[in-house]
């Protein structure tokens, strides 16, 4: 009974903070989306209410491991603005890092901050999930120094950082393969960031180039040394909450979809990927994401394929929903502030950011490859 | 006097950016940083930067285009991948089933768009014949019998070899794959059995041998001096490769956990005498016995015996696991279709309980009951063609295939559905001839010879 009461006060909690996300999102969000996509405004404001309902702590373990909240919440930010969904699974990977810190400086003060939208990190990690995965070098080397590592190394493109906020990153101590460390780099000052060239959307998410020489990560910044651990059990709900910046983008396609319906249905008819099939193509993405979220911590091969695939499988059909959403709304979807072609380029980028489909493909691959003694 | 040569185009080199990956060519220059068409790399001056990502002319180093892929891609005989196009029917696997059925779909529809997505090359061979091949002094020329590419090209299908297939979408009707996501009206899934795995048995050490590959790269290694060489497992497969590798003049030894081999296929009376015919092939059996563990040690393979009397240790320079065959059923428990040890079809039309799916071969269950024969799948192939094609037919009956061990020594032939609760009668028992038979009632359910 005691279980039961506690069950169904947890959903109502989440109910409670789904209402309260897609609030933001409709809101403040919403007035703000075009200014995000195209004029570089970083919407921290939006993280911090964001942070304040606790859709950026759903995920983690003082709040329960929620992650199928934690993408529910994303999707639902998503669905209004690709972006802040973006900064979002930034910001929630980032927690994640902290989390795993052996020092309490970092997964109890930080983290508590973090977790609430109080302060602000992103992730560095692309290169060095690549970098493991065999498909390009590390970028960032590191050698040990009195009381840290001294890190140096450029990065092209990190996003959700700015001067006074903090990313997880991880260098190679020594370059050698297998002495990876993380940690988490701070940007007390804005020397080291460096300005991006003008991307075609999604300029709002703070995304910098970092270039370091030598620069002291004190060891209680150390989050994981040797790394490689900590990166097996990270890697699946690393890949598995980008479900929830999919999920949104599609439903948001959908919603353009319909509301052209009304004018221009006797037309749209003779469209594929209509906005029934999407849904329901959707809905089981969704349902499936969820189900994967349940067992966040497996790390078996079969878990990792499912994983792999799902994220295939949501930026299959976000780039089909937003293609299908602009033929859908015509002249009208084309406009520069108009979301269909804001959520083609949105679309886009989840299927290129790290991973993407060609990355999750080889990794497939490989996953899949039989292995036979040398 | 002499003029010097102007500089050949081809004598300009590139350079990439270690960051970003953005490409500066010598011929084109970076005229928007005042580098004119031409500039040599070692003549930009030190504060220039990267146009794309801003870093240091440091952070460049020469750059060769790739001459071919490091990886090379996947090859797709005829037919396209354009996500729009809608293939009649999608085969997943090209062993013996995905032949079959592409076959047999061929005749019946000579117009179907049909396409075969394998994870190896596609080659067709007969796959009994790797376990008899070494003593045969075989090749793999002499073992496939057409290259996947050949076959697919006579029957006007398309091949897309090295590729995996990682997930289904039933509603939608698409089929992802590492080579892209193919849309199908039906699916046939024909993707065989795999060598069950065991944590002390590490694919990093031990051989299992269940495809053409597997088995080119076994001979490779084996090379051609005699080596020892331990089967773990005394199934069919095991018992055949034991006696294959003796008689190809290695010192074999066969291990099993029973107490004498193919325990659970034959009655005792008749495994004995496999047992003393493979004694006298001159392999070393060792029942009762597992293998705790195995290690690489500087003479070959270290395995680690638990047996009755005690832990041992063997050496073996190659170690082959046979302990038997499981469907991976990751895929279609992913797709939601309904599985048991196999995928589960109807036993009349070979459906799954997925729409327009259907399975066949070693991946199925039929009843509960994996069947991994070959003899089965002409019938499994005519009955999928007809249900797809909307052709009437007869519906399939499962006939349990005859199962024979091809052995010079201990050959014999089981037919008829033999079970491990019924006892076994001895017809006939003469030197070098032991007929048995099993019963429920006055029916004759199962019948051995040896």
């Amino acid at each position: 009974m005691l279980s039961n009461m506690a069950v169904s006060s947890r959903l109502t909690d989440d109910k409670t903070l789904l209402a309260r996300v897609d609030d933001i999102a409709h809101g403040p969000l919403a007035k703000i989306v075009v200014d995000i996509d195209q004029k570089g405004h970083y919407p921290l404001e939006i993280m911090r209410l964001l942070g304040e309902s606790g859709a950026l702590a759903a995920h983690l373990q003082t709040h329960g491991e929620n992650f199928g909240l934690a993408l529910r919440a994303m999707a639902s930010v998503s669905r209004e603005c690709g972006a802040t969904g973006f900064l979002m699974w930034c910001h929630m990977v980032c927690g994640l890092y902290l989390q795993a810190a052996p020092d309490a400086s970092l997964s109890k003060d930080l983290l508590a901050r973090h977790a609430t939208g109080q302060t602000f990190g992103g992730t560095a990690l692309s290169n060095p999930m690549k970098a493991l995965a065999g498909i390009e070098r590390m970028a960032l080397t590191a050698v040990e120094a009195d009381g840290g590592f001294l890190v140096s190394g450029n990065l092209p493109w990190v996003s959700h950082i700015a001067e006074g906020q903090y990313c997880g990153a991880m260098a190679r101590k020594d370059g050698q393969p297998g002495q990876e460390v993380l940690f988490l780099l701070r940007f007390e000052d804005a020397s080291v960031l460096h300005r991006c060239p003008h991307f075609s959307g999604m300029e709002g998410t703070s995304t910098w180039g970092i270039r370091l020489d030598n620069h002291f990560v004190p060891t209680s910044d150390v989050i994981a040394f040797p790394a490689q651990e900590l990166v097996t059990t990270i890697k699946a709900p690393f890949i598995l909450l980008q479900g929830g910046m999919a999920a949104g983008i599609v439903q948001g396609c959908i919603d353009s979809m319909r509301e052209a319906e009304p004018q221009l249905g006797h037309v749209n008819r003779f469209l594929e990927d209509r906005p029934d099939t999407m849904q329901q193509e959707l809905d089981a993405f969704v349902q499936r994401a969820l189900h994967l979220a349940q067992t966040p911590h497996r790390t078996d091969k079969d878990y990792l394929l499912d994983v792999l695939d799902l994220r295939v499988l949501g930026s299959e059909l976000a780039l089909r929903a937003s293609q299908s959403a602009l033929l859908h709304q015509g002249a009208r979807g084309y406009l520069s502030a108009a979301a269909p072609q804001r959520r083609v380029r949105e679309a886009q980028f989840v299927a290129i950011v790290t991973p993407a489909i060609k990355h999750l493909r080889l990794e497939i691959a490989r996953l899949m490859t039989e292995e036979l003694p040398a | 006097m002499t003029f010097p040569l102007p500089e050949a185009a081809s004598s300009f080199q590139k350079y990439i950016c270690i960051v970003c990956g953005w490409i500066y060519d010598e011929e084109l220059g970076d005229p928007d940083s005042g580098l004119p068409p031409g500039t040599r790399f070692d003549d930009i001056p030190d504060d220039w930067s990267c146009p794309l990502c801003g870093v240091a002319k440091a952070d460049f180093e020469p750059y060769t285009p790739a001459s071919r892929p490091a990886v090379p891609a996947a090859s797709v005989t005829q037919g396209t991948r354009s996500s729009s196009m809608v293939w009649d029917t999608v085969i997943v696997g090209a062993g013996s089933a995905g032949w079959s059925m592409a076959e047999r779909l061929r005749t019946l529809a000579p117009t179907a768009n049909i396409a075969i997505v394998s994870a190896c090359e596609g080659d067709i061979y007969p796959k009994p014949l790797l376990s008899v091949a070494l003593s045969r002094d075989l090749t793999d020329e002499h073992i496939r019998s057409k290259k996947g590419e050949a076959a697919a090209r006579e029957l006007g299908i398309s091949l897309f070899a090295q590729t995996y297939v990682s997930g289904i979408d039933p509603t939608a009707k698409r089929l992802r794959t590492t080579q892209g996501t193919l849309r199908y009206k039906s699916l046939v899934l024909a993707y065989g059995a795999r060598p069950a795995l065991l944590p002390g048995l590490p694919s990093s050490l031990v051989w299992r041998i269940n495809n053409l590959r597997a088995w080119q790269q076994l001979r490779q290694r084996i090379g051609q001096d005699k080596k020892r060489i331990t089967v773990v497992g005394a199934g069919l497969v095991g018992c055949e490769l034991a006696e294959d590798a003796a008689h190809a003049g290695h010192e074999v030894t066969l291990l099993y956990r029973d107490d004498f081999p193919l325990q659970t296929l034959l009655p005792e009376a008749a495994a004995r005498i496999t047992a003393e015919h493979l004694r006298q092939a001159g392999i070393t059996l060792l029942a009762n016995a597992s293998v705790r563990g195995v290690q690489r040690q500087d003479s070959g393979i270290g395995l680690d015996i638990a047996s009755p009397v005690g832990p041992g240790d063997i050496q073996a320079d190659i170690v082959i696991a046979t302990i038997g065959l499981e469907t991976d059923l990751r895929l279609p428990r992913a797709a939601g279709l309904n599985t048991d040890c196999g995928i589960v079809v109807n036993p009349s039309t070979l459906q799954t309980s997925g729409p327009d799916i259907y399975a066949m071969g070693d991946c199925i269950s039929v009843e509960g009951v994996p069947c991994r024969y070959i003899a089965p799948l002409a019938a499994q192939a005519d009955t999928i063609a007809h249900e797809i094609l909307g052709l009437p037919h007869s519906g399939y009956r499962h006939q349990p295939p005859k199962i024979r061990l091809k052995s010079k020594v201990a050959a014999f032939e089981l037919s008829g559905r033999p079970c491990s609760d019924l006892p076994w009668e001895t017809v006939e028992n003469a030197p070098g001839r032991l007929v048995m038979q099993q019963r429920r009632g006055s029916t004759i359910t199962a019948r051995l010879e040896v």
